[in-house]
């Protein structure tokens, strides 16, 4: 498959959405990723983004819309904006949800879960579109020509990161993840937080050679320790995973929803420094709404 | 060539894309988006975003023409979609840069810098 590969960031806020004139160009949706590549759809968390996502669906006229969907994990902001994406309710179009195991029916029955009639007006069942669950084994599922792998994460209630090969490139969505917690020495950043900080190979062999890794990195160093345990990486750590797997582009994801733009700035130029300090070809950039990459 | 009417920026430079400066005279408001050039042959200079798309390249088919080697004939349009304006990729060789990012396209906000080939814009929202 030689088609150019697209990249939608439709969300990027952590947490809770957070709309209003401080967060406007980094944007206030809650996450939420499209992936497309020719008439293909892969759509990576349903965050208070897929709403847009939806909308934009119906405008570009397809007749039908087939999508494939992969969940991070069941957080509320990773599954908000299920319930008003439109193209669910239209007989016409196709969902493929899936489930990290066989026998595992997590992310539909917590897809219907948020859709009982004491949290919202339209129940699941009631949905228009034909919703099929699908499943990984062993950490791998294909289709279409993509290959799909996942892996479990640090994160309240475990979350998963994929890995989306298409052709000869690779996307990683890593979201909700506590990379600080994977280092080999926990404390080594705050002795010398210059020093690299190593995670585990099969972290980084996960994500070698990525020509893009989308990856939380919510935290500065400076508030990492008030956060420990919350599930977010310092966006520093997201730097060194970029390094030592040696992506090509790395976008910081999942910002805190206290972070103004400034402040994701901020955080942003504190990354660059550090992929510039390691002598790094690869480029970092924090995720923001309506930015479109081509991966050729 | 139609006169600009009084609503018309004279600090607006008129270019061999002055058809764009023109439909900003006559037909928009007094603020509407601007990209301003801050580098690049013919720097410093505006442009209004008065119409619906802006096509940015070296041919003369091109909306805003800048002779510049380092861009294709057809390089970049910047479109409005109701309140957002967005810029494009129209499969330049050298690429658009937002803010030093390689970006196929985007929504731009207010001081977004713009990067095609040796030439550098600044985006300023309306009334900004």
């Amino acid at each position: 498959m030689s088609e150019p590969v697209f990249v939608r960031f439709w969300g990027t806020r952590g947490s809770i959405p957070t709309p209003g004139h401080k967060t406007r160009r980094y944007g206030g949706n809650t996450s939420c990723v499209e992936i497309r590549v020719g008439e293909l759809l892969l759509i990576c968390d349903g965050g208070t983004g897929l709403r847009e996502l939806g909308l934009d669906l119906l405008a570009r006229g397809r007749p039908n819309v087939e999508a494939h969907l992969f969940f991070s994990h069941m957080h509320w902001d990773h599954i908000q904006g299920f319930p008003f994406f439109v193209p669910a309710y239209s007989p016409a179009n196709s969902l493929y949800v899936y489930e990290l195991s066989p026998s595992d029916d997590r992310v539909q029955r917590l897809l219907h879960g948020q859709m009982r009639s004491e949290y919202f007006p339209v129940t699941f069942t009631d949905l228009g579109a034909r919703i099929v669950g699908r499943h990984f084994e062993n950490q791998r599922t294909e289709f279409g020509g993509v290959r799909v792998r996942s892996l479990q994460q640090t994160h309240p209630g475990i979350s998963y990161a994929y890995a989306f090969e298409i052709g000869d490139r690779k996307i990683v969505y890593a979201t909700d993840s506590e990379l600080d917690l994977l280092l080999s020495d926990l404390e080594e950043p705050l002795r010398d937080p210059q020093a690299l900080r190593r995670l585990p190979d099969s972290l980084v062999e996960f994500c070698r050679d990525a020509d893009l890794l989308i990856a939380d990195g919510q935290y500065t160093d400076e508030e990492y320790p008030q956060k420990k345990g919350w599930g977010h990486a310092r966006a520093n750590t997201v730097v060194d995973l970029a390094v030592q797997a040696r992506a090509k582009r790395c976008a910081i994801f999942h910002h805190d929803p206290m972070h103004t733009d400034e402040l994701v700035d901020h955080k942003i130029r504190a990354a660059e420094a550090r992929l510039t300090h390691a002598g790094s070809a690869c480029q970092v950039f924090g995720a923001r709404e309506g930015l479109v990459l081509k991966i050729d | 060539m139609p006169k600009p009417n009084d609503d018309f920026d004279p600090e607006l430079e008129s270019t061999q894309a002055g058809e764009i400066a023109i439909v900003a005279g006559l037909g928009a408001r007094k603020k509407a988006p601007v990209l301003e050039q801050v580098q690049g042959p013919g720097a410093p200079r505006s442009f209004p975003l008065a119409i619906d798309e802006t096509v940015i390249g070296r041919g003369h088919q091109a909306n805003i023409t800048i002779e510049s080697s380092r861009l294709s004939r057809r390089h970049m349009a910047v479109r409005r979609a109701g309140p957002e304006m967005s810029c494009v990729d129209l499969n330049s060789a050298n690429g658009v840069y937002l803010n030093g990012v390689r970006a196929h396209s985007a929504v731009l906000h207010d001081g977004d810098t713009l990067q095609i080939g040796d030439v550098v814009f600044v985006f300023h929202e309306a009334g900004a």
